[in-house]
């Protein structure tokens, strides 16, 4: 695998599928780097949809929704039980 | 400056710190070098003015562009279908009675935003420009203050080069005030010299007069003691014997 870039610093988009885990290693994993990550990826989110002088609904709609999946998954383990046919 | 002078005199006292002396406080200041990189988000840059696109009001349009190459502008739809109809199928999405409530409520949620959202939103952004004009009204009245300030002090600056006008009149006005005493003075010598010399010469008449007066009288007196009382008979008759003669020589005249 030839890259003329070293990979770490390549983003996630340019990255080729066989490089994914070393470039995943490869990532800051101390608690500075954790928090970085969260921060980085706050702020990329607050200043596209909320951070604008004309937002739209997008901006807060974004944030139940997620919300509801992320529930959704979490909750699946007792809606199992609700299943109305047994085999799929 | 003080800095240097001690390390100086230091050096001169012992040898030996000589070269520290040189180095000292230039050292200090080479390593430390502040802000060399470009200044980013100077001038601040503004707001977007609006954010990013979502369709759906819940997917961002990124996702719709990175499958438009592959599978053109239905591709995204029929995944979406593709994936719906897979869960209720294999029932990973589980049908309970919280669907149908889950179904009213993001119905009403929809109608309701479809319907008010704009004008929601226009009342919003009223209010966000009010606040922001009260602001650029605090920045203009200031800069308005700055402005009226910087043309006081022009003019008054202006004024500074206009200064000599005040001081000529001045000094028309002191040279006039010399001038007037001066000849007030003048006169008044004049006048005093004249007085005295006045008093001199009236004094000198009056001496005249009154010898004058004297002499005149005190001939007179000794005339009129001189003739005798006899003389004055004599003369009156001789003088009556005149006017005869006179009157005769007259009389005679006309006759003639």
């Amino acid at each position: 695998m030839t890259s003329v870039m070293p990979v770490k610093e390549k983003k996630l988009m340019d990255v080729k599928l066989g490089e994914l885990p070393s470039w995943i290693l490869m990532r800051n994993f101390t608690p500075k780097g954790i928090v970085g990550a969260f921060q980085r990826g706050y702020y990329r989110f607050y200043n596209k949809y909320i951070n604008v002088k004309k937002g739209s609904i997008a901006g807060i709609n974004m944030v139940p929704a997620a919300y509801v999946l992320f529930s959704y998954c979490l909750s699946y383990k007792e809606l199992k039980h609700q299943r109305r046919h047994k085999f799929h | 400056m003080l800095s240097r002078v001690v390390l100086s005199a230091a050096a001169t006292a012992a040898p030996c710190l000589r070269n520290a002396a040189f180095l000292g406080p230039g050292v200090l200041q080479a390593t430390r070098i502040f802000h060399t990189g470009q200044p980013r988000l100077a001038p601040l840059p503004p707001l977007p003015e609006y954010g990013g696109k979502v369709r759906l009001g819940l997917i961002p349009e990124e996702f719709f562009q990175f499958l438009y190459p592959k599978t053109g502008v239905t591709g995204p739809y029929m995944l979406g279908t593709g994936l719906i109809l897979y869960f209720l199928s294999k029932e990973i999405y589980v049908i309970t009675p919280e669907t149908f409530s889950t179904i009213s409520i993001v119905g009403l949620l929809v109608y309701v935003i479809k319907k008010y959202g704009a004008s929601i939103g226009e009342f919003i952004d009223n209010l966000n420009e009010q606040k922001i004009a009260q602001l650029e009204e605090v920045k203009q009245a200031s800069i308005k203050q700055i402005q009226d300030a910087i043309e006081l002090e022009k003019a008054q600056q202006a004024l500074v080069q206009k200064r000599h006008y005040l001081f000529d009149v001045q000094r028309n006005n002191i040279a006039m005030a010399l001038e007037v005493t001066y000849r007030e003075r003048l006169h008044k010598v004049y006048k005093e010299v004249k007085n005295r010399l006045d008093y001199h010469i009236s004094v000198q008449n009056m001496m005249h007069r009154k010898e004058q007066e004297h002499m005149i009288n005190w001939v007179e007196k000794h005339v009129v003691q001189s003739i005798s009382a006899q003389q004055e008979k004599e003369t009156i008759a001789k003088c009556i014997a005149d006017l005869q003669l006179l009157a005769k020589k007259a009389q005679a005249q006309p006759v003639m």
